[in-house]
């Protein structure tokens, strides 16, 4: 996606390779004990019968206090920059990320939502089908810390079982005594919010990439491992899950028409 | 792990955030701007929001959005009601998007933006409201665009204006934020426009002539910008600006190809119906019924007794205008009773029950008032015969309860197999207009296309026109010689003269660049060779204005030439023409 990287015949660039399981950060802050793929994952991948298992696709909304650094963070991951003073998020932006997980294509979707309260209202349709919530906090700002709680409510309210992370930003702020200090809130928080505990820096990038190989590994195998539950008992072909769906034309225009709902594999 | 950041090359300054790129340039490739329109009950409608912010539209422009943005019959429509409408843009703006000059170029004409008007996407919501004086809540999210995505916006609009009517103004910042992260529209591209926590996946059509060459681009860089492109969407949007033409004709398909005619010849047409929403569709559907042909009069999905142009347009002074109006006021019914062709929609009762298609045409005068019957008021004589083949499948369809999707799908492939088998002879004609190959020379100016001899063009189809095809039989040069008098020929001769003098220059170019220029100079005059030189210079500066496709070789070859030549002269002269 970005100029100076290098991208591999199947359009996933090179440093969006996963081929390990990335573990968790704190052993005992995560509820995901998982040390590898499921052996059927594993499987289907090296098989090459995931083409029968949909639309490979993940969705991760990042929410959080105002300037705790979630625009950032995410900026670190995707584009390797860092600039402090990088304006105030209107809404909420938008990041597509294409990974190769056990050589098979895996988007990521970051929607990267403005922490202050004048968007709470809109968050909700935001939130919506989200498989990762990523609540984020500033490592030097206790306060962040304690929103986290409703933050995280508010999130996994609209999504269906995401899988939980939170986060400690600028963790280049801290030397390692402070730092200690503020971990054990932080994990008894993640323990509480049965979410995986990481600390990162968006400015050194200090576990940045790690991070996002563990979100992503993990939702990729909870994802397909569904999927490939699902297509078992189903019998009937399906191509994708609920997530996608094909625009029928002026829905609303006609009421007749309605009942007449259109097959997402119909395209005509 | 390690040597991955080792490798990794370093962060590039204008990688991410490019710093040419301001906020709303991509906005703005997209929409001119959102507004709110509201109901007040001192003022009548009144513009109540425009976003972004720094948008200004004049006083006749707000005027026009915030009457076309309400129902103006007594039907009521309570609840949610979409429609769409068109509307003139004041004179002294600025012509066209930046990045607008590409995609008018690559994309079908039909979809071009528009250079004088303005689409406007509404969502009109009317509820019982006790808190507010009167009781009701009444107001609409307007999307204002250039762009004839007329099924894009319809569902984007679908998207934020309940979001907006329940959260206020947050919810249309976000949205409007959303849309300038959406990539630029290049035609052949399949693009993901992320709104309002979803994805929106759109392919953006392309000419023909373009679809090949891109394809061949692609296919030689694989791992190019198109991975941007391949990522699943939420949502697949079968068309950027097709409507349901079906249900929109339903009740007057024995007349369609009528229609067809009346289109294609740019003969005045006005469509009442009870609620903007059948009269935006259908107008629309009229006007896309001669795709891939360009519909190049003024239509207007709906239109209001308010709109700036009504005086304009409903005078009796003079013959109507060759234009579409959509209307649902009752008072159009005696406004427009001198109007030669006019249709009438009856309430949409869905296709459940299959409404008897009406077989007789009305007599035009017919027509007194809006509660007269549905039908087509005309007194039009067609020049084709009616193709009953197409009827009869339409009609087994509703039998066999075929989607309204596949419906239109067989709809929309006749007409536009009906409309090629009319402008084929015509491509081919203007074709033969081209001037030879060797007739270009680079000593000479470009030859031009010949010019379109109406006659001429119809002693070709005697022996190849479309009557020999099992299309339609009919007086076809009847129906040729009334397009001829068409806006619609006009901008598509137009449009085939600036293509064909457009390839004339590029091919001239090529000459010009290949030609030896130095031998030519030798023993000419310096006059001669200053002329030369000028008439060279102007071509370069024509060809970067008009982005005429010569290769880069051949122009640094001609540069080559033109400083040989220059060197050649006396000193005192070069220093002259190096200024």
């Amino acid at each position: 996606m970005s100029a100076g990287r290098t991208v591999l015949s199947n359009n996933v660039s090179k440093d969006r390779v996963v081929s390990k399981f990335e573990q968790a950060y704190h052993a005992d802050a995560t509820p995901y004990q998982k040390m590898n793929f499921h052996p059927k994952v594993k499987s289907a991948c090296s098989e090459n019968r995931t083409g029968t298992v949909g639309l490979k696709i993940s969705k991760a909304v990042i929410v959080g206090d105002v300037s705790v650094g979630k625009t950032c963070f995410v900026n670190r991951f995707c584009h390797d920059v860092f600039d402090r003073d990088y304006k105030a998020t209107i809404g909420v932006d938008f990041e597509v990320e294409k990974f190769s997980i056990l050589s098979t294509n895996f988007t990521f979707q970051i929607w990267d939502t403005a922490g202050q309260e004048r968007f709470k209202c809109i968050a909700a349709s935001y939130y919506r089908g989200a498989n990762v919530v990523i609540v984020a906090f500033d490592l030097t700002e206790e306060d962040s810390l304690n929103n986290v709680d409703r933050w995280m409510e508010d999130a996994s309210e609209n999504a269906s079982e995401p899988i939980k992370f939170l986060i400690g930003n600028k963790r280049d702020l801290l030397s390692d005594a402070a730092y200690e200090d503020i971990e054990s809130r932080a994990v008894d928080a993640a323990n509480r919010l049965g979410a995986e505990y990481w600390a990162v820096s968006a400015k050194t990038g200090e576990n940045v990439r790690e991070f996002f190989f563990r979100a992503v590994s993990l939702t990729f195998d909870s994802q397909m491992l569904k999927e490939l539950e699902s297509t078992r008992t189903v019998s009937s072909k399906q191509i994708g899950n609920d997530l996608i769906s094909l625009q029928k034309q002026n829905t609303n225009l006609y009421e007749a028409q309605k009942k007449k709902k259109l097959k997402c594999c119909d395209t005509s | 792990m390690e040597e991955d950041h080792i490798e990794r090359a370093p962060a590039d300054e204008n990688m991410a955030i490019s710093p040419t790129i301001l906020p709303w340039d991509k906005f703005s490739n997209w929409l001119h701007c959102a507004c709110v329109v509201t109901f007040d009950l001192e003022l009548g409608q009144a513009m109540e929001l425009i976003y972004p912010g720094h948008i200004k539209l004049t006083e006749k422009e707000k005027m026009n959005i915030c009457y076309l943005s309400f129902p103006d019959s007594n039907s009521g429509c309570m609840g949610n009601t979409q429609f769409h409408f068109r509307i003139r843009q004041c004179p002294g703006r600025k012509p066209i998007v930046r990045s607008h000059h590409q995609y008018n170029r690559d994309c079908p004409v039909s979809l071009q933006s528009e250079n004088a008007y303005y689409y406007g996407f509404v969502y009109f919501r009317q509820t019982k409201d006790r808190t507010i004086r009167r009781g009701y809540f009444q107001k609409s999210l307007v999307l204002v665009s250039k762009l004839p995505f007329v099924a894009l916006f319809n569902q984007v609009v679908s998207i934020i204006a309940p979001e907006y009517f329940d959260n206020g103004e947050p919810s249309l910042e976000a949205a409007c934020h959303d849309i300038d992260q959406w990539p630029t529209p290049i035609p052949g591209d399949t693009l993901n426009l992320p709104m309002m926590g979803s994805v929106l996946q759109v392919k953006i059509p392309c000419r023909p002539t373009v679809s090949d060459k891109i394809s061949s681009v692609r296919s030689a860089s694989k791992n190019g910008s198109q991975s941007l492109h391949t990522i699943p969407a939420h949502t697949i949007l079968p068309s950027l600006f097709e409507v349901d033409i079906y249900s929109s004709f339903q009740s007057i398909l024995p007349h369609i190809q009528l229609l067809w005619e009346l289109v294609l010849i740019g003969e005045p047409i006005a469509v009442m119906a009870a609620s903007p929403t059948v009269t935006s569709n259908t107008v629309q559907a009229l006007v896309n019924l001669i795709a891939p042909l360009k519909y190049c009069s003024d239509f207007r999905p709906y239109f209001t007794i308010h709109d700036s142009e009504f005086k304009e347009y409903t005078t009796k002074v003079q013959a109507p205008p060759p234009i579409i109006l959509g209307v649902t006021n009752p008072f159009f019914a005696k406004t427009l009773q001198h109007w030669p062709h006019i249709i009438r929609i009856g309430e949409m009762n869905g296709g459940a029950s299959s409404p008897k298609p009406l077989n007789k045409l009305k007599k035009a005068s017919s027509l007194k008032t809006l509660d007269s019957k549905p039908g087509v008021y005309t007194r039009y004589k067609s020049y084709l015969a009616k193709d009953k083949t197409i009827l009869k499948r339409l009609l087994k369809g509703v039998q066999i309860k075929r989607p309204v999707e596949a419906q239109n799908a067989i709809l929309r492939r006749h007409f536009l197999e009906l409309t090629q088998s009319f402008m084929i002879p015509l491509e081919r004609y203007i074709a033969s207009l081209m001037p030879l190959q060797r007739n270009i020379s680079p000593h000479k100016g470009p030859p031009r296309l010949r010019p379109f001899d109406p006659d001429e063009f119809l002693k070709t189809i005697e022996h190849s026109g479309p009557q020999l095809t099992p299309v339609a039989k009919g007086d076809w040069e009847g129906l040729y010689r009334r397009f001829f008098r068409s806006p619609n020929f006009e901008g598509w001769y137009h449009e085939k003269q600036r293509e064909a003098n457009q390839k004339l220059q590029a091919l001239h170019m090529e000459a010009l660049c290949c030609a030896n220029l130095q031998d030519w100079i030798v023993g000419k005059e310096e006059v001669e060779i200053v002329d030369l030189i000028l008439r060279i210079r102007e071509k370069l500066s024509f060809a970067a204005a008009h982005q005429i496709v010569v290769g880069k070789e051949s122009l640094l070859k001609l540069q080559n030439h033109m400083d040989g030549i220059v060197s050649s002269l006396p000193e005192d002269l070069q220093s002259v023409l190096k200024t």
